[in-house]
């Protein structure tokens, strides 16, 4: 497997070729890249290989996407998108749907997640987007708001009321009553694609709900973000690296009162703090992967704690990028301020800094004695 | 890991099943529960918990929870679990 994450970390590098901040200051990333990197399985690393996927493990998917992470945010958060999907498909799928869906994300086609309402944030309890059976099909009918990847999704796995429950429903972007809108210049991931999807009485096969029965949405939300949260930890984790890389290239050579800026105790501290945070975030990142990797029941709450502490990290290593850089960092496109943007943004999706304090301060009341 | 001791649980014995799931709840919350204790009623545990159960269960006897399954009902006493663990053990002939 080393041999596999070389190559494939190779393969992610060539793919984004230095042309994050062009992404980025384009708000796209041309579609042929995107779907180079949904072809080679690269953006659902986890998917088994009996489904076309390159199998990896939530660890070595994990450093794959810390990688991708220390180059462009937005292509890691459609690989947040793409794994989020195929391991709701996945885990909620009967086995029919897994080898009927599995191996169109693996294969090049692309797919995003759908949670967020206008009125349905944080508290995903009050989705009203719903799935109503109707003989051998169901009718879909909602908005959904900040959807990750959506402007360039094949498939859109889609949250909302089932049959006295909750559910996740497969729906092919191209079905009619399936209306996507940019969001129009997002803070950050700018290339990510965000986008609101309206569903006007879309009909689909009865077969597109995945598990076929009303579920607990926390319980199906918790398995779809339990996925993201890690994802976007490691995502954190590659920015908290990206930024170390650019602060100690340019702390070693700026010169400013007769030394590098290096030497300046103040800068130093900056560096510390950098290292600091970027080594803390892979410990929970790795912990937490290791948990998924065992199938330990700790892998639910280390996956939010992880992308707490990465994720407000990333966002404070970021800003002292920036400081450090000054002006060589403040001009936009530019690693430092792309993660001053993106790294804000990864405080919020799949549970804010706030929400993941809450869940954490629950499970240490419940877990203490 | 955290399973690796109740690996021995039967599934086809719900003595077996129950034992193992209060030695869980009890390991995981330092407290003890009865079987049939609502565990989300007011006061109780997360839906996060709840999702570690399902962990729990899928890792300790070797069973899938998936579609009509995954409902909150399902896991809200140890009784419940039981049940549910046995059905999907298909333990029908213990």
């Amino acid at each position: 497997m080393p041999d596999q994450l070389t190559d494939l970390v190779r393969f992610a590098g060539d793919l984004v070729g230095g042309r994050a901040g062009d992404w980025d200051a384009a708000g796209e990333i041309p579609r042929e890249s995107i779907t180079a990197a949904a072809a080679a399985g690269v953006l659902c690393a986890q998917v088994p290989t009996e489904y076309g996927g390159l199998g990896l493990t939530s660890t070595g998917n994990g450093r794959l996407t810390a990688h991708v992470g220390s180059l462009c945010s937005s292509l890691r958060s459609l690989m947040t998108s793409q794994g989020m999907a195929a391991w709701s498909i996945q885990r909620l799928g009967s086995r029919g749907q897994r080898r009927a869906y599995l191996p169109r994300l693996t294969g090049g086609e692309l797919a995003a997640v759908a949670f967020s309402e206008a009125s349905a944030g944080s508290d995903l309890s009050l989705i009203d987007t719903e799935i109503v059976a109707d003989g051998d099909s169901v009718v879909l009918s909602g908005r959904k708001v900040w959807t990750t990847g959506a402007w360039y999704a094949d498939l859109l796995v889609v949250f909302g009321q089932y049959a006295g429950g909750a559910a996740a429903v497969v729906v092919p972007t191209a079905t009619p009553g399936v209306t996507v809108d940019r969001v129009p210049d997002p803070l950050g991931c700018r290339a990510a694609g965000h986008a609101t999807v309206t569903f006007d009485s879309v009909r689909l096969p009865a077969g597109a709900v995945l598990g076929g029965a009303g579920q607990s949405v926390e319980l199906l939300v918790t398995t779809a973000l339990t996925y993201g949260r890690l994802s976007v930890a490691w995502g954190c984790v590659g920015i908290l690296r990206g930024c170390l890389h650019v602060v100690t290239a340019h702390a070693k050579v700026r010169e400013q009162f007769g030394k590098p800026l290096a030497r300046h105790q103040l800068v130093a501290r900056h560096i510390a703090g950098l290292a600091v945070d970027e080594h803390t975030a892979a410990a929970a990142a790795e912990h937490a992967s290791r948990c998924w990797d065992e199938r330990s029941p700790d892998m639910v709450v280390a996956a939010v704690r992880a992308k707490y502490l990465a994720s407000t990290q990333a966002a404070r290593g970021a800003g002292t990028a920036v400081q450090v850089l000054a002006s060589a960092g403040a001009r936009d496109g530019d690693f430092a301020a792309r993660a001053y943007r993106d790294a804000k943004l990864m405080e919020i999706i799949e549970g804010s800094t706030e929400i993941c304090q809450l869940i954490l301060a629950e499970h240490a009341l419940t877990t203490s004695a | 890991m955290t399973t690796s001791t109740d690996r021995s649980a039967e599934p086809g014995s719900a003595a077996g099943a129950e034992a193992s799931l209060l030695g869980f709840l009890a390991s995981r919350t330092k407290k003890d529960w009865d079987a049939d204790t609502d565990l989300f009623a007011s006061g109780g545990l997360s839906s996060l918990f709840a999702m570690e159960l399902v962990v729990y269960l899928e890792e300790t006897f070797d069973i899938e929870i998936a579609g009509a399954d995954l409902r909150l009902d399902n896991f809200r006493t140890v009784t419940r679990m039981v049940s549910l663990v046995r059905r999907l053990a298909g333990s029908g002939s213990a």
